[in-house]
């Protein structure tokens, strides 16, 4: 890969696989190239393994083999320090939420962007916008662990985008959601990417994808299946 | 400046959330802090009190004659002999009457019909102030005694001997007191850490996930100990002080008082005593929050 290309590339996976005990293989062989400024969208049946590939994109889990680069970081190697940087350019809406119960859902959502030491006006105009565009605004300071689960989502999806990430990592984020609420995270999510950011939003939610021009990614049984449209997506020709 | 804000307002939410569990460690600090300030605090009132004992410190052999610069000689060989001492003074006859005639003041006239050389001659001899000199005292007046043409050996009581005896034991109790305190401090700084990553233990792991810095993380377990330090050890002083206020109150008419007065730390120990605390724990949180948190 040219150094040129080195540098429009956000995400790329060589040959990736992760087995789980006893012999569940969650991912085989994924290879897969994302330019920076995309929104894909990753789909593919409950099981596939979409949270584990996510999982592996943020950090949490290692691949039992392959190689993942993310803006230009080769996540076997990187220091601590350098990952708690990236970590802060990354934005990841987790299927299972990970909000604090017992703190409002402003706090939750000021945890992004206070680790990079944001002032504080910042973060509350942007708690605010935030909260206003999902709807959420009169929940500002009610307990997170008081509220219905498709409140939750969306807090967790502010908390994800709030810190003007370079990468938005999303895991289902419509799961909880009915179709108008789905709309207003879609929508969101579109102006990030209008702003430049790159978006890798895993949902098996067809209405969420499906409009003229969406790339989509999908896999099946921890294989990369389909791809749309096939160009925009390249599939990695092994380790280079 | 903006890290400085965050990591503040971080240290304040976490101990808003946890002051309650912090506070057997304030108070075992505290405590450990006025058990190791009381005792230092007697244990310096009490080499104060060392310091004025000057005039007991000292030996005086009384002569049968006055020696000359032979005999002198000679006397200041045999004490050497025995100990090693800072100074030997010769009082000749007439000396010690003048010396007598001025602590007299007023009533000099007393001494108009007494001849000049009334009073015996004698060597003054001041022992080497260290606690092993003082605390052979006795047998250093004995052998004196021994010695050719002495008429008798005078020193400032056996209590001398004792009190040093008392401050040598003091400063057992003040090291065994302090190693307690540095103990105590650690053990329990270690131990509030402990509750409070239990406690925030959801917190602590959504900070990774965001991508807190290792600062960012352990600063304030920094801070918290730094302020359990100050706090604590403020708090001792404070009841030490009181005691102290209430101990002169009740017991200062009587006894010892036109003969020592017992004082309090100055200002500068106060302070010392206080910084070296916010060091301890300061420094004991360092160490436990590397080793709990492995950051
Ligand atoms: N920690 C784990 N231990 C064992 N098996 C796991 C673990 N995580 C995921 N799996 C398995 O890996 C496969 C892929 O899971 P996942 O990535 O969560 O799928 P998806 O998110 O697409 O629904 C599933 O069969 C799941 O049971
Ligand atoms: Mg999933």
């Amino acid at each position: 890969m040219s150094g040129e290309e080195k540098k429009l590339t956000m995400i790329d996976l060589a040959r990736v696989s992760k087995t789980f005990p006893p012999d569940v293989h969650a991912l085989a062989d994924v290879s897969l190239r994302i330019r920076r400024g995309e929104m894909i969208f990753l789909t593919g049946q409950s099981g596939a393994g979409k949270t584990t590939l996510l999982r592996m994109l943020c950090g949490i889990d290692c691949p039992d083999k392959g190689y993942i680069e993310i803006a230009g970081y080769d996540l076997s190697r990187i220091s601590g320090g350098e990952m708690q940087k990236l970590r802060r350019r990354i934005g990841v809406a987790y299927q299972d939420f990970k909000l604090l119960p017992d703190k409002t859902v402003a706090q939750n959502i000021a945890y992004s962007m206070e680790v990079s030491y944001r002032s504080r006006p910042f973060i509350r105009s942007q708690t605010e916008k935030l909260l206003t565009e999902l709807h959420l605004l009169d929940k500002q300071d009610a307990l997170a662990g008081k509220l219905s689960r498709g409140e939750q989502q969306r807090v967790s999806i502010a908390r994800a985008v709030a810190n003007e990430p370079e990468l938005i990592l999303a895991d289902e984020p419509t799961g909880n959601l009915d179709t108008e609420t789905a709309l207003l995270v879609t929508q969101l999510f579109r102006s990030y990417n209008e702003q430049g950011t790159t978006l890798l939003i895993a949902t098996h939610d067809q209405a969420i994808y499906d409009f003229p021009g969406s790339k989509v990614i999908k896999i099946e049984n921890g294989r990369l299946a389909i791809q749309k449209p096939p160009t925009l997506v390249k599939k990695a020709e092994g380790k280079e | 400046m903006n890290f400085l804000l965050a990591v503040f307002s971080q240290t304040w939410r976490s101990i808003a959330e946890t002051w309650r569990t912090q506070l057997l460690s304030l108070i075992t600090i505290t405590l450990s802090v006025l058990i190791f300030t009381f005792f230092y605090l007697v244990y310096s009132n009490a080499l104060q009190v060392g310091n004025r004992l000057d005039n007991d410190l000292r030996l005086i052999v009384y002569l049968d004659e006055q020696p000359d610069a032979n005999l002198q000689q000679e006397y200041q060989h045999k004490i050497e002999k025995f100990d090693q001492v800072e100074r030997i003074e010769f009082v000749g006859k007439l000396e010690a009457y003048d010396r007598f005639k001025g602590q007299l003041d007023d009533s000099q006239d007393v001494l108009k019909d007494i001849p000049k050389d009334f009073l015996p001659p004698s060597i003054e001899i001041y022992p080497r102030r260290n606690l092993e000199s003082l605390s052979r005292i006795k047998g250093f007046s004995e052998y004196l005694e021994t010695m050719p043409g002495v008429l008798k050996v005078q020193y400032g009581r056996e209590w001398v001997e004792r009190f040093y005896s008392f401050i040598q034991l003091l400063r057992v109790v003040v090291f065994l007191s302090g190693s307690l305190l540095i103990l105590t401090t650690t053990f329990m700084i270690g131990h509030s850490i402990r509750l409070t990553v239990f406690s925030r233990k959801k917190e602590l792991e959504l900070l990774r996930l965001v991508g807190a810095s290792n600062s960012y993380i352990r600063v304030p377990f920094f801070l918290e100990g730094a302020l359990l330090g100050a706090l604590g050890s403020t708090a001792g002083i404070a009841a030490l002080y009181l005691l102290f206020r209430w101990i002169k109150t009740n017991f200062a008419g009587q006894a010892a008082q036109g003969m020592f007065s017992f004082s309090f730390f100055s200002t500068s120990s106060v302070c010392m005593i206080i910084v070296l605390s916010i060091l301890l724990c300061a420094g004991g949180s360092f160490v436990s929050i590397r080793k709990i948190l492995s950051v």
